[in-house]
């Protein structure tokens, strides 16, 4: 390079590097280290609410009924207090201070669609929500729950709960890349979300969320360490209750 | 497909839409059972209620009645009845053969990775956990996990069948009637075929399918003898044309209604979900009215099905049982790689293409070995030096 050359690349080589500089700043202002973030398709939603929604308007007091299986108790966390649905307790008290919101946790392990479904008068009904979040369909891809009925359980839960004025939200599966090897989560997981949408029911995309956390590194869901998983399990329910606490609260008009 | 080993006076051509039809069901196969494959959308469980579980059952009914309905008229009840049972036998071998195949998967992932940090639920369900009650089951045709349930059923057509070719010599209503009750009685009172764990019941109730096996029993038997199907053909065609297209406007519009919301799905709210484990009649009417476009519009010999892309269908649907198993391990291991590296555009390519090549050079080739064996000696020999560097 002769000296022409080298006199031109030096303020040039500085421009770039300052430049760079501006942009790996203003980037790391935007994103914070936040183990949670999701692509923004992933909780865009025309989710409607609307009774809790009049509740919430009218500063009245709430209940929502979280049922489902071993996450929902938060199982593999080790406390009911660590599980999603606890989180997004926390997260609607702060963001509607104006009304007591109560989230019963009624998570029972291995249960499959059917049998969810059968609790639903002593668990969900005897406690009078206003709006109920569904997590189903782990079990019933484990053991191969006949896709039809599957759906036609799923397609009994969503009428019913509609026609008892409670909103709806269903939460989809859990991602693991080594579950995803050896069950086959696709019919399921078609299914539930065909039932949302036929029946206008916002579906949780739980699964799509962790492959995201999953391929991006983020959480490593597999080849984990038997003392790690307790820990790991509450940071991604912790997560998973504040996209869920996010959705409902987007939904509100 | 055994025709070839039983010695039959005056041997028809075969009726090469059978192997087209089963080869392509079996490809079809092979794809569905690779989740987020978008080459599902084009199988046949695009253009219908049905898929290629149908064509498999019913092309298989046909295919035995035409076989063994000679053998039965030959040789006569005890002869034909040990080669259904000696059938059955492969079936059975084939089945715990992916058994184990099946176990060789579960217990690798499962111990390559660590184990799932949320096998609470995840488990792999009883198999790992209860191993010993679950390989009796699967012996028993009890415990079918995924792949596994399709093959129960033909052994269990299988056996069945010597009583139904007794019945469809007498009249072919003599077998249709008495299994189109039992498929009323499935439909009306929802009767299900209990499996292994419990609480679960078979994935296709026999009970239900069977009626599709004797439909394609009693079509194939009036092959041999003559009958009326002719007249059914002319008569059902204009209405099967109306079904088809309906069904596959309604069809479509769900495919659409899923890539895009703007489009309306039909009459989804009232369809569906259609029971494919009772084979709900909507799937059977879908089916058979497919089936009736195709004997329409394509020839027994159709000189396209001698193609050098058809070919190689036929081939495999004249190798199904084979093919069939080899499918299964295939599209198993497509799914290990594509949830293991990615859902990509260039593996799902990688993965389909070379899943079908393999299926179709291996029907290629068991075709080749059936033809040299058939060979006089001299022949044979001759052949496979001749074509060996071929194969």
């Amino acid at each position: 390079m002769n000296i022409r050359g080298r006199l031109i690349a030096g303020p040039v080589l500085a421009a770039l590097g300052c430049l760079t500089m501006i942009l790996a700043m203003a980037g790391g202002a935007r994103a914070e280290p936040d183990d949670c973030t999701t692509p923004p398709e992933m909780t865009q939603t025309d989710a409607k609410l609307p009774h809790l929604a009049e509740r919430l308007k009218a500063h009245q007091p709430a209940t929502i009924v979280a049922i489902g299986g071993a996450s929902t108790i938060g199982q593999a966390a080790g406390s009911p207090d660590l599980s999603y649905p606890h989180r997004l307790g926390q997260d609607l008290a702060q963001d509607f201070p104006d009304s007591p919101i109560t989230v019963i946790n009624k998570g029972v392990p291995r249960q499959t669609a059917k049998q969810m479904y059968e609790r639903f008068a002593t668990d969900v009904f005897a406690e009078d929500p206003v709006m109920v979040v569904w997590e189903v369909g782990i079990n019933d891809a484990v053991r191969g729950t006949d896709l039809d009925d599957f759906a036609a359980t799923l397609q009994s839960g969503v009428e019913e709960l509609k026609n008892r004025a409670i909103d709806t939200i269903l939460v989809d599966m859990q991602f693991s890349r080594s579950s995803a090897t050896v069950i086959n989560f696709d019919g399921y997981l078609n299914a539930l979300h065909r039932v949302g949408d036929l029946a206008e029911v916002y579906v949780f995309p739980r699964f799509a969320m962790m492959r995201y956390w999953s391929e991006q590194k983020v959480f490593n869901f597999d080849d984990v360490a038997a003392e790690d998983r307790a820990k790991l399990a509450a940071r991604v329910y912790d997560c998973l209750g504040r996209k869920l606490a996010e959705t409902i609260q987007r939904a509100m008009p | 497909m055994r025709a070839a080993s039983v010695p039959l006076p005056p041997a028809l051509p075969r009726d090469l839409r059978l192997d087209f039809f089963r080869g392509l069901a079996l490809i079809c196969i092979f794809i569905d059972h690779i989740p987020e494959n978008y080459l599902n959308y084009f199988t046949i469980s695009a253009i219908g209620f049905f898929d290629a579980a149908e064509v498999f059952i019913f092309i298989s009914g046909f295919t035995a009645a035409l076989v063994y309905g000679r053998a039965l008229a030959v040789r006569g009840v005890l002869i034909a009845t040990v080669q259904v049972l000696r059938r059955a036998w492969q079936l059975y071998v084939a089945h715990i053969f992916l058994f184990v195949i099946f176990i060789a998967e579960v217990s690798y992932t499962v111990r390559a990775f660590n184990n799932p940090m949320y096998n609470e639920e995840m488990g792999v369900g009883d198999f790992l956990e209860r191993p010993h009650i679950a390989v009796v089951q699967a012996l028993l045709l009890q415990f079918q996990p995924t792949f596994l349930d399709i093959l129960p059923l033909y052994i269990v057509m299988l056996l069945i069948f010597p009583a139904v070719l007794v019945c469809l010599r007498r009249h072919p209503m003599v077998a249709l009637i008495p299994s189109a009750l039992i498929y009323l009685e499935v439909q009306i009172f929802d009767v299900d075929m209990p499996a292994y764990p419990p609480g679960s019941v078979w994935t296709f109730n026999p009970l239900a399918w069977q009626f599709l096996f004797v439909l394609g029993a009693v079509l194939g038997h009036a092959d041999t003898r003559s009958s009326g199907r002719a007249k059914l053909l002319a008569l059902a065609y204009w209405p099967a044309l109306a079904i088809a297209a309906l069904a596959l406007v309604i069809r479509l519009s769900w495919t659409f209604h899923g890539i895009w919301d703007a489009v309306p799905a039909l009459f989804q709210h009232q369809l569906w979900p259609i029971n494919k484990g009772n084979l709900s009649p909507i799937r059977l009417i879908s089916f058979f009215a497919l089936v009736m476009l195709a004997a329409r519009w394509v020839a027994p010999q159709a000189r396209f099905m001698r193609t050098t892309l058809a070919w190689p269908l036929v081939l495999c649907g004249r190798h199904s049982l084979e093919i069939f198993c080899l499918s299964i391990l295939l599209s198993a291991l497509g799914h290990f790689l594509m949830s293991e590296i990615n859902t990509g555009f260039t593996m799902q390519l990688g993965v389909n293409v070379v899943g079908i090549t393999v299926l179709c050079l291996t029907a290629g080739m068991l075709d080749w070995y059936r033809a040299v064996q058939q060979m006089p000696a001299t022949t044979a020999q001759a052949m496979s030096e001749g074509s060996g560097g071929e194969v």
